[in-house]
């Protein structure tokens, strides 16, 4: 019965994917005050395979031990659902372990300030920041729109006339990074008409006109671009990107318009992380930062080199959610 | 002849020692993938994605592809042995599989689903290798206003898809869509029906209910039936040979729906789930026999087997060609091509020709394969059901567990497939047809958010849906499709009338 190895081979490693997290969260600083890890870390990805997460996730986890910075094994597991909540609440329960945290990026501030999540990033220990990634507004390559100000000027005389669409929610990333920079440029950000799309539509409809600005990740639209189909209009990083057409993309500061929007992305371990621990995984993540190895993978991905050690990350964050919370309370999604 | 060197270049790769080896361990990893109630593409071709890091991305990515369209092609058996979907694009299959499986016919019922797999497989790569650069302005064509209509299609066929009471059929189809409301809208943010439990969030994935309606509710049937001895003898499995009129029969539904399964399968968001369903309708809708199915039509079989089967081919346009994914299953192949170190898009063509059509080149390869390894092991297969009726049970029992765990690892899932196979169960037992509910449930998410990303982008104006073309044809169509039939009983009805 072939089927029936081949089942109970599938079911022991399915369970094996899932286990992998032991209940052990004894505190493990050694007794001059510092931490070395006693086994093998877990890491959550809290959403499924093949997306941001996932990949950022395997690809720390791969240079980890490719490098021997950590000689510990790392696993990576899925925790999906409810846009990252059900993995938060997860690692939420490890209180205090110092084997176990999760990639992050800003859902992990828009999913509570929408009221999805009881828990957000001040609720866990932050380890390390380690890429940014930039938001890009598209255009069909054939718009009348050569720039930012021409269609925020379009949008303060007729904010009915232009639709923007993302794959996020309204008041989660494509939508806010948006707003941010089209109030920065005057356009009422109460009169913005988003739409989202979380079926893979979105560049389906800017591509046949049926919306007309695509807002999303900078790494979306390189494709796109080299081909002809889109124009990117304004990206939201502080300045030009390096990279073939990355450079291309004029900024949305260069045309006037003060206001940037950077998506992070870091780690963080469960609430009441040992200090040693921190102190131990903080130096690590920026060994890793700073390796040949990992700059191959920030090139891979187009990925930008952000390394923020723990307490800067928090201030960083801190600074962040004050602005978005008094955003979202201004376009009415404010909790 | 750019295409026919690029498929010269493609079938170097696919025809290479290596080429063939992944070809074949792809499809056979899928086959048995989808062959287990509820295990899909999805996970397996996750769990694969570290596996094959540092592979040469031609090879590695030409067995994920494998893996996919062999499990649409496996899925269909336990579809038809045992009632229990292997993947959400057999659901449809079972309408007519497992009812001839019952009356004796499943050697013949595994048959047919191979052979109108392997012909909607093959007529979708032919599709492909020749139009996928045409195609790709096919697979943008529809905005918002043009799925709604696509759904509303679909959905008018709700009441041909059941026998009996249509105020039943109506019913489960309502609750069908009050049960796909429930998560996070998209449109707003807000939390629908979600009691403030995280689990409920992300609302219900398909699979959970259409095991639950179709597999356990099936196990439930069984262990009240046990007395019935009818279906515990031997002759079940049937002669495997197809007559010529076997084969008349099924002409027609496979070469139609090869061709409706691949352009479904090419908009992004349809997938094989809704093209079978939409391709069971249109044979269901002009068929003599329309009573037929549901009974064990080889029709209702036919349809659906080569749909799905081309609407997985048809799904690979938008990806390679455009590099959006259109389902769940190419959502994760995109990934797996990012780690391999490869962008999907317009340029892939160009960039990467070897990968391009390498995978289109393998897939012709890969349905050769699965018809090869699948024909020989229908007698096997068959004799699942000469399994005693308790091991029988638990194994499905088991397996449906297995694969709604595999989806998102959280156990909250299980219960919620115990919560619908309770609730198969009672439609059963009170003659509610299933059916309805699943097709409520797979049209109606898309439709609402396609309804109302038409309204945002329109200021509320109706007229967007009949302003152009494509969505006022497909309105009309569906408004052909509800008033035909009820005319034709209606003049019917007079006819007899008079003659009286």
């Amino acid at each position: 019965m072939k089927k029936t190895i081949f089942a109970s081979v599938l079911t022991v490693s399915a369970l094996a994917f899932a286990g992998c997290g032991s209940e052990d969260t004894a505190n493990t600083a050694g007794e001059d005050g510092t931490f070395e890890p006693s086994k093998g870390i877990e890491m959550v990805a809290p959403a499924g395979s093949g997306g941001g997460w996932d990949t950022t996730a395997r690809e720390v986890a791969r240079v980890f031990g490719e490098t021997g910075i950590i000689d510990e094994n790392m696993t990576v597991i899925n925790r999906e659902g409810g846009g990252g909540a059900i993995g938060w609440a997860y690692v939420h329960a490890k209180e205090g372990d110092a084997h176990s945290m999760f990639v992050a990026s800003p859902p992990l501030m828009f999913v509570p300030l929408n009221g999805q999540s009881e828990h957000g990033h001040e609720d866990f220990t932050p380890l390390a920041n380690m890429i940014a990634d930039y938001g890009a507004f598209a255009v069909r390559e054939d718009s009348e729109f050569e720039d930012l100000n021409d269609l925020f000027d379009q949008m303060k005389d007729d904010p009915e006339s232009i639709t923007v669409i993302g794959t996020s929610a309204p008041g989660s990333m494509d939508h806010m990074q948006f707003v941010r920079i089209a109030k920065a440029a005057g356009v009422d950000p109460t009169k913005i008409k988003y739409v989202s799309d979380q079926e893979g539509g979105a560049l389906t409809a800017v591509l046949n006109g049926s919306v007309d600005v695509f807002s999303t990740g900078v790494g979306e639209t390189i494709e796109q671009v080299r081909a002809g189909n889109i124009k990117v209009l304004g990206v939201t990083a502080e300045e030009r990107m390096e990279g073939e057409v990355l450079s291309e993309f004029p900024t949305a500061i260069e045309q006037g318009i003060d206001e940037s929007f950077v998506n992070w992305r870091g780690f963080f371990g469960p609430p009441g992380m040992d200090e040693a621990a921190v102190d131990y995984y903080e130096a690590k993540f920026q060994e890793l930062s700073e390796s040949e190895e990992f700059a191959e993978v920030r090139e891979k991905y187009g990925w930008n080199e952000m390394y923020m050690g723990s307490e800067e990350y928090s201030e960083f964050l801190e600074g962040e959610k004050e602005e978005i919370a008094a955003l979202l309370e201004e376009i009415g999604l404010g909790q | 002849m750019d295409a026919f060197q690029g498929l010269l270049t493609g079938f170097q790769v696919a025809l290479s020692l290596e080429g063939i080896m992944f070809v074949l361990i792809g499809v056979i990893v899928g086959t048995l993938i989808g062959m287990m109630p509820g295990l899909g593409p999805i996970s397996a071709i996750a769990i694969m994605i570290p596996i094959t890091y540092g592979m040469d991305p031609a090879p590695a990515l030409v067995m994920m592809a494998g893996v996919y369209y062999g499990a649409v092609f496996g899925g269909s058996t336990s579809s038809i042995l045992l009632n229990a979907p292997g993947i959400s694009g057999t659901v449809a299959t079972a309408f007519d599989g497992y009812p001839m499986a019952q009356q004796g016919k499943a050697g013949k019922a595994l048959a047919i689903a191979a052979i109108s797999s392997f012909i909607g497989g093959t007529v979708s790569v032919v599709l492909l290798m020749l139009l996928a650069p045409a195609l790709s302005s096919v697979a943008i064509s529809f905005g918002p206003p043009a799925y709604f209509a696509l759904m509303f299609m679909g959905l008018t066929a709700i009441s041909s898809l059941s026998e009996g009471s249509t105020i039943k059929a109506m019913i489960a189809a309502v609750a069908g869509f009050m049960v796909v409301t429930i998560g996070i809208d998209p449109q707003t943010g807000t939390q629908r029906f979600t009691f403030g439990n995280v689990n409920l969030f992300d609302g219900f994935d398909f699979l959970i209910i259409a095991l639950g309606l179709f597999a356990v509710a099936e196990v439930c049937m069984l262990i009240l039936n046990r007395k019935n001895r009818s279906l515990s003898d031997d002759q079940k499995l049937g002669s495997l040979k197809l007559s010529k009129a076997d084969l008349k029969e099924m002409s027609g539904p496979v070469s139609r729906q090869s061709f409706v399964g691949f352009l479904l399968g090419v908009l992004p968001g349809a997938g094989a789930t809704i093209a079978s369903f939409i391709s069971y309708i249109f044979e269901k809708r002009i068929a003599k026999n329309p009573e037929e199915f549901g009974k064990g039509s080889i029709k209702g079989l036919a349809a659906p087997e080569s749909s799905n089967n081309a609407a997985t081919s048809g799904a690979f346009v938008p990806l390679l060609s455009l590099g959006i994914p259109g389902s769940g299953t190419t959502a994760v192949m995109l990934g797996a091509f990012l780690v391999l170190g490869v962008q999907p898009g317009p340029l892939l063509m160009t960039d990467r020709p070897e990968i391009f059509w390498g995978i289109i080149a393998s897939m012709y390869l890969g349905n050769v394969f699965l018809l090869i390894l699948n024909l020989p092991l229908i007698p096997y297969l068959a004799k699942i059901l000469s399994i005693p009726r308790p091991l029988l049970i638990s194994l499905v029992i088991m397996f449906s567990l297995i694969g709604v765990y595999s989806i998102s690892f959280n156990v909250f899932d299980l219960y919620m497939l115990l919560v619908f196979g309770a609730l198969g169960f009672a439609m059963r037992i009170f003659s509610f047809p299933a059916p309805p509910f699943i097709l409520a449930f797979i049209l109606g998410g898309m439709m609402e958010q396609a309804f109302r990303q038409s309204m945002t982008i329109s200021n509320g104006s109706l007229s967007i849906f009949v302003d152009t073309p494509l969505p006022l044809s497909l309105l009309l169509v569906a408004l052909i499709s509800l008033l035909v039939p009820a005319f034709l009983k209606w003049r019917s009805n007079r006819l007899a009338y008079k003659q009286r």
